[in-house]
């Protein structure tokens, strides 16, 4: 068992789509390992499953105007927006070959990754009971830094999660982040109250990949 | 023979799921393994594939329904698939059967069949179907590639995809340290060094200074200050300060306070580069620099325009003393707009600060010493004994140039040797 770790750079969102539809198969069939994909993408809104039109809070029109693409895909949970300045990883991953076909498991698994991923970068990552994601420890009401969601095909994971590092929370505002109106955004930088640079992102991209190289090895 | 699809266990904690979208209808011919439906639960969407392949003869709960773990959510009638041929499109909304005339010419083949013999370089017309009316699937192929005995003897095991390299446990080297080795030239720790960790906060500051450094060209300037005027003052009001506010006066709100003044009279001090504009900001929040054990941190006087000298005091005293003690929140650090360092009794005559980004300009103090200076006494210059302070600023380049950048300093030298503060 071994885990590839790959960044791919700024990925539109279909073409990620496909390459984890790809992946998946691959994977499925015995013809890779695991693998996760760290990528950004341009500004996109995402609905999950249980995603709920009402929590988009602008009309299409508008994200059109915005240069905001607009995408309903196969994971769990609701609405979502990624853009540059968010670190996102899809993770193929066969559960059952690693002895543990269990979904709600392995979103704990993610989550555990994310927070030694931020303690390496100085922030406290927590969870918060019934709210899959990653939260800034302590903090009331909640400040949201990573959303999950994943999407399961014969045991092999695919989605992932999308962590805020230099993205401006404000940006959120076209949606409800993942339905919840009580949960704020926030960002890794402003969390540790230092300026957007890139250097950050090439920083938490390292720290990330560490934590799951580490946890998945 | 009926076969029931159940709702199968997705983890231990998970006692229910909804149906989110049927993949198949009634009717369809599915392969065992084809995903037949997509359910979900929180933050999980999963696909349940078939248990068997045969004809989808039921499907038991609608999109958007909640069932337990178990239930049985459709059925598969296993035996339609040696039958079916035999009564095709037997409801209204069956699939079509494959094409039975064609299927001499060009046998009929399910689309994953078709991929996998093409990866595999099986040749569909030496291949035996199984599926329904003969058509090929995928575990046909997988048979054939793995020397079944109608085929050619097996191709070898298909090369990985180039993609796909050696496996690592580890990531590569971050490409900004790939080749630093090599331009840098590289130190090979030895016995007897100490080998000290970064800490997270001590690699923030590493990170932001190099950022600041790479971002601005800065430029340095030194005043000296007569603080004579702010000493004689403080020396006046330290005792009933201590007694009303609990809290030594120090010289710091001093500097503070007459780099606000300074600042709104000299607006370009108080920006920031944003992208090709220079953005001059409305709000004045002065970021104090201090040291803590753990190492450097500047917590933010907001507004600090708008507090008095023993507000700017109390406010100073209040996040120095967090800092100390480690509470601090997030937004403690934020939204500085420029930057007052305080390096103490040991600053040395002066020194130049790295501007903290996304600012254009700190302000450093030096050690205060009293010095023999030239005054004018009574018409004459006489030699007195002052106590001075160097006062250096480091500015950004990119948005101030010179003239502005000592008009500033100089502004800040002249409010603080009239010493006209209420205490």
């Amino acid at each position: 068992m071994s885990l590839q770790i790959d960044w791919l750079g700024q990925v539109p969102y279909g073409r990620a789509l496909e390459l984890q539809k790809q992946a998946v198969e691959d994977r499925c069939a015995g013809r890779c390992g695991d693998r996760l994909f760290l990528l950004e993408h341009p500004p996109v809104v995402t609905f999950g499953r249980s995603g709920k039109p009402e929590n988009l809070r602008v009309p299409e029109s508008e994200l059109q105007a915005r240069g905001i693409e607009l995408h309903h895909v196969a994971r769990g949970g609701d609405v979502t927006f990624h853009a540059p300045g968010q670190l996102v990883g899809y993770a193929i991953v066969d559960l059952e070959a690693r002895g543990k076909p269990d979904v709600v498991a392995w979103l704990r698994q993610l989550e555990s990754c994310l927070f030694d991923a931020l303690a390496e970068l100085g922030v406290a990552g927590a969870a918060e009971p019934g709210k899959t994601g990653v939260y800034v420890a302590g903090a009331e009401p909640l400040r949201k830094l990573a959303s999950i969601g994943v999407g399961v095909r014969r045991w092999v994971t695919f989605h992932g999660f999308a962590l805020n590092v230099t993205l401006d929370p404000a940006s959120f505002d076209v949606i409800v982040p993942c339905g919840l109106e009580d949960v704020s955004m926030t960002s890794v930088a402003k969390e540790l109250g230092i300026a957007a640079t890139p250097t950050l992102l090439m920083r938490s991209r390292e720290a990330v990949a560490t934590a799951f190289a580490r946890a998945l090895p | 023979m009926p076969v029931p699809v159940l709702l199968p266990e997705l983890g231990e904690s998970v006692l229910e799921a909804t149906i989110a979208k049927w993949l198949v209808k009634e009717g369809d011919t599915v392969e065992r393994d084809q995903p037949l439906v997509e359910v979900t639960t929180d933050k999980v969407d999963a696909e349940i594939p078939a248990p068997e392949a045969g004809v989808v003869v039921g499907l038991l709960v609608a999109e958007g329904e909640t069932v337990p773990v178990g239930t049985e959510i459709a059925t598969i009638d296993a035996d339609a698939v040696a039958t079916t041929s035999a009564a095709p499109a037997a409801s209204a909304t069956a699939a079509p059967a494959a094409p039975s005339g064609s299927a001499a010419a060009r046998p009929s083949a399910t689309p994953v069949a078709e991929r996998l013999a093409a990866d595999r370089g099986v040749d569909l017309g030496q291949v035996q179907g199984s599926g329904v009316s003969g058509r090929i699937t995928r575990a046909d192929v997988e048979n054939a590639g793995s020397g079944a005995p109608a085929a050619q003897p097996p191709p070898p095991a298909p090369p990985p995809p180039q993609h796909i390299k050696a496996p690592t446990a580890a990531p590569a080297p971050a490409p900004h340290l790939a080749g630093a080795k090599e331009r840098f030239g590289y130190y090979a720790i030895q016995e007897g060094d100490n080998v000290i960790p970064m800490s997270p906060l001590r690699k923030i500051v590493a990170e932001h200074m190099v950022y600041s450094k790479h971002t601005s060209p800065h430029v340095g300037t030194v005043a000296e200050v007569d603080m004579g005027g702010i000493y004689a003052l403080r020396g006046k009001n330290k005792n009933a300060f201590r007694q009303a506010q609990g809290f030594s006066l120090t010289y710091l709100p001093f500097l503070v306070h007459a780099t606000v003044r300074a600042l709104r009279e000299f607006p370009i001090l108080n920006a920031s580069v944003i992208e090709d504009a220079i953005v001059e900001k409305r709000d004045i929040h002065i970021g104090i620099a201090v040291e803590t054990e753990k190492g450097l941190v500047v917590p933010v006087v907001r507004n600090a325009d708008r507090l008095s000298l023993a507000g700017l005091a109390a406010e100073v005293e209040d996040l120095s003393s967090r800092a100390r003690n480690k509470k601090l929140t997030a937004d403690d650090l934020q939204g500085g707009t420029f930057t007052v360092s305080n390096p103490g009794r040991q600053g040395n005559l002066y020194g130049f600060a790295i501007i903290n980004q996304p600012q254009v300009g700190i302000l450093r103090m030096g050690e205060m010493v009293k010095r023999p200076v030239i005054r004018d006494v009574d018409g004459a210059d006489a030699i007195v004994v002052r106590p001075m302070m160097h006062v250096a600023l480091s500015y950004d380049h990119r948005a101030v140039d010179g003239s502005p950048a000592n008009g500033f300093l100089f502004r800040v030298r002249q409010l603080l040797e009239e010493a006209d503060f209420d205490v």
